[in-house]
């Protein structure tokens, strides 16, 4: 996986993955820049999602529902990720442009981490635009004292949603029922990331737990997003090619 | 790959020699269906009439246990099994692995959803409602759907070789996250029904023990049977269907 | 050796023999054409040249390096242009061929990239996005793409199809220009195209090599054969 110079049947050609992983984020990202469909749609849905959280909760007047705003955000996020997940490979598969990536000389574990992490961009903008607009609507306490924690949560749920679902989003490309398939292998494995985020934000939200339990939370993140790489590493080949 | 062409479909002039060890293999499943019911029965009957009822709050309810937990950790059993037939196919590429996975899934999801309405019998029985959200019970109702999205991906997919990858692919990881998903639904905070189920504590009788182990090897037993059958079954299935191909 | 040698391949998806003992050899600057009807395995013959399926038996060496062995030598020295453009329709030109570049590490990128935009004379459309070319220019731009890191090899999948005269100018024109450093793989549905450029002809059916002639090809003979398995129509 390191600088490969290239033997002596093709002189001259000389790359590295990580330039080759960056070459790929880029593109994916300027790409992106470029039609801004995907960014849009998510923020778009990320804010509706909210809006209607209130309307289907505000069953009676002054519904307090401090203890529902970990679950109401991870709820958005896990959705609005799964928008995102399906048009990351969308393009990719519709101009052949799959194959083009293949031809190349590439590590396929590469590929995957390239995904991931534009993946992993995409969703953070997202979450950057859109974790302001959800205090605002719904959460009465100032947890500024508290962002470190709210981030390192973030990032370990976020890393978690990206890994698995870069993995499945691979997969289901390549079906008939992509957009559908998706969320039904998603959802089921992405739960476990779902409590300890939910957990663990509400606490920092409603200041209802100390960070000692926070710190299980995050560790059980962690240990998800190991363990869930450590699987895709090892059959990212198999869900790309023949 | 000779041996997976093999497998699904022998040319024709030993297509009579495959069919004989299929039915072969269907034939010596009765013995131990017929095993594997013989222990359930003696099972239930030692569970029920021997084994002393329950001193706890739960009293004859208790009793579910001996068939409860048999399925539960028997649908366990055939998950592991789709994982390592998964991984077997994903290295050889070899078509029986594939049917083992699938088959194994399949007597898995059924297991799992029988350990959903005894959980769910159980829970009327001892607490008076049909449904709690306790770790165990959660952890299955996440599993059947886990798995019930197996199926939809192997529908999903047309061509073989790409299916069985994908659904290899998906049982591995499945069942990678069905210890963190309990482990997951523990995390969160004990409500009105604590831990129920945690039967296998030092309090069991030695009789309670004996009746239990009974029970867990009839399930283990009806799993392998049941097994058996299913692949022969699938085997004849694939073997019709590239005979068909072949045929125009 | 010879610069491409395919031995006793064959391709199983599932349960369907797509390919059956599939065996050729190209010496290098050769130019081997494929034909036959649909189905017949001509493109999945092409995508395992090209490394992007693996065969189920047999093994195929490109340049003298083994691609069951490690693929990724060879991808250095392959170049593929199918009738889908593989360009990203919202990235420029430059930006299609410099991604390309970058992938498989050429050098002199900049250099290169003016080059060849030069050759498939699209220069003037370097900062213009891919999706307002025609798709003459599309495959002009498409082989540029296959060209930026100089391969050896050359596998083209039906490169003709849906191209305006102007565009096949500029391909005849391309290709007589590197054919002399080159070997090439086509599949074609074009017998005179086919005639015209090949030193090597293969008609495949049904996975098999049915038809196979090297230096002159006798046209009456090929006509016919090609007439009676191209126009059996499906085959199983």
């Amino acid at each position: 996986m390191e600088g490969v110079a290239a033997p002596v049947v093709a002189p001259g050609l000389h790359t590295t993955m990580w330039r080759q992983l960056y070459v790929v984020v880029k593109k994916d990202v300027v790409n992106e820049l470029r039609t801004k469909e995907m960014l849009l749609s998510m923020f778009l849905f990320v804010v509706l999602a909210m809006v209607i959280f209130h309307f289907a909760f505000s069953v009676r007047a002054h519904t307090d529902l401090t203890y529902f705003t970990g679950g109401m955000l991870w709820v958005t996020f896990i959705f609005g990720a799964l928008l995102g997940l399906n048009r990351s490979f969308a393009h990719e598969k519709d101009e052949g442009c799959l194959d083009g990536l293949l031809l190349c000389p590439v590590d396929r574990v590469t590929i995957f981490l390239a995904k991931m992490i534009g993946n992993l961009i995409f969703l953070l903008v997202i979450q950057a635009l859109a974790v302001p607009v959800f205090s605002l609507f719904f959460v009465s306490r100032s947890y500024l004292s508290d962002l470190p924690a709210f981030l390192a949560v973030l990032l370990l749920a976020d890393l978690g949603v990206c890994s698995v679902g870069t993995l499945l989003a691979t997969i289901s490309m390549n079906t008939k029922a992509r957009d559908l398939l998706l969320p039904i292998v998603f959802l089921p494995l992405i739960i476990p990331v779902l409590i300890a985020a939910t957990l663990a934000t509400t606490a920092i939200f409603a200041q209802t737990a100390s960070l000692g339990s926070l710190g299980s939370k995050l560790l059980f993140l962690a240990a998800y997003d190991g363990i869930f790489m450590l699987a895709a590493y090892g059959t990212y080949d198999y869900a790309l090619g023949e | 790959m000779e041996s997976s062409r093999s497998l699904t479909g022998a040319p024709a002039a030993s297509a009579a020699a495959t069919r004989a060890s299929g039915l072969a293999r269907v034939a010596s499943a009765p013995l131990l269906l017929a095993a594997a019911g013989a222990c359930l029965a003696l099972g239930v009957l030692l569970g029920f009439l021997w084994a002393p009822t329950d001193a706890s709050t739960m009293g004859f309810s208790q009793k579910i246990f001996y068939f409860h937990v048999p399925v539960a950790e028997t649908a366990l059993l055939a998950f592991g099994v789709a994982f390592v037939a998964s991984v077997l196919y994903l290295r050889t590429s070899n078509a029986k692995y594939d049917r083992l996975g699938m088959v194994s899934v399949r007597l898995g999801l059924l297991f799992s959803v029988l350990v959903m309405i005894t959980g769910m019998i159980w829970g009327k029985a001892a607490w008076g409602v049909w449904w709690a959200w306790e770790p165990r019970l959660t952890t299955f109702l996440v599993v059947c759907l886990l798995y019930a999205g197996y199926f939809v991906l192997r529908s999903s997919v047309e061509e073989e070789g790409r299916r069985a990858t994908f659904a290899a692919l998906f049982a591995i990881i499945a069942f990678v996250d069905v210890p963190i998903t309990f482990l997951a639904t523990r995390l969160m905070p004990a409500g009105l029904h604590p831990v129920v189920f945690t039967s296998s504590g030092a309090q069991m009788d030695h009789r309670d023990l004996i009746a239990f182990l009974v029970s867990m090897l009839g399930m283990s037993l009806l799993f392998v049977g049941l097994l058996r059958v299913e692949l022969a079954v699938e085997r004849l299935r694939d073997e019709l269907y590239y005979l068909k191909n072949r045929l125009g | 050796m010879a610069e491409i040698e395919v031995s006793n391949i064959s391709k199983v998806f599932g349960r369907r023999d797509v390919l059956r003992d599939v065996e050729f050899a190209v010496e290098e600057g050769g130019f081997l054409s494929i034909m036959g009807p649909n189905g017949a395995g001509k493109t999945t013959t092409l995508r395992i040249l090209a490394t992007l399926l693996t065969p189920t038996s047999g093994s195929v060496r490109v340049a003298g390096l083994n691609l069951s062995d490690d693929p990724m030598p060879v991808r250095r020295v392959i170049g593929f242009i199918s009738h889908q453009p593989l360009l990203y329709p919202d990235l420029t030109a430059y930006e299609n061929l410099r991604f390309y570049a970058e992938m498989y590490g050429v050098p002199d990128r900049e250099r290169r990239i003016a080059e060849l935009l030069d050759r498939v004379e699209l220069s003037h459309r370097r900062y213009d996005q891919v999706r307002t070319f025609s798709k003459g220019m599309t495959q002009r731009l498409a082989i540029a793409r296959a060209l930026v890191h100089r391969p050896r090899v050359l596998l083209l999948d039906e490169p003709y199809s849906g191209l305006d005269p102007h565009a096949v100018d500029i391909l005849d024109g391309l290709l007589a220009e590197i054919r002399a450093e080159h070997t090439f793989v086509m599949v074609s549905h074009s017998i005179s195209k086919t005639l015209e450029l090949s030193d090597q002809v293969l008609i495949m059916d049904g996975g098999r090599i049915v038809f196979r002639q090297s230096g002159t090809v006798d046209e009456g003979h090929f006509a016919a054969v090609y007439r009676e398995h191209v126009s059996e129509g499906v085959t199983i």
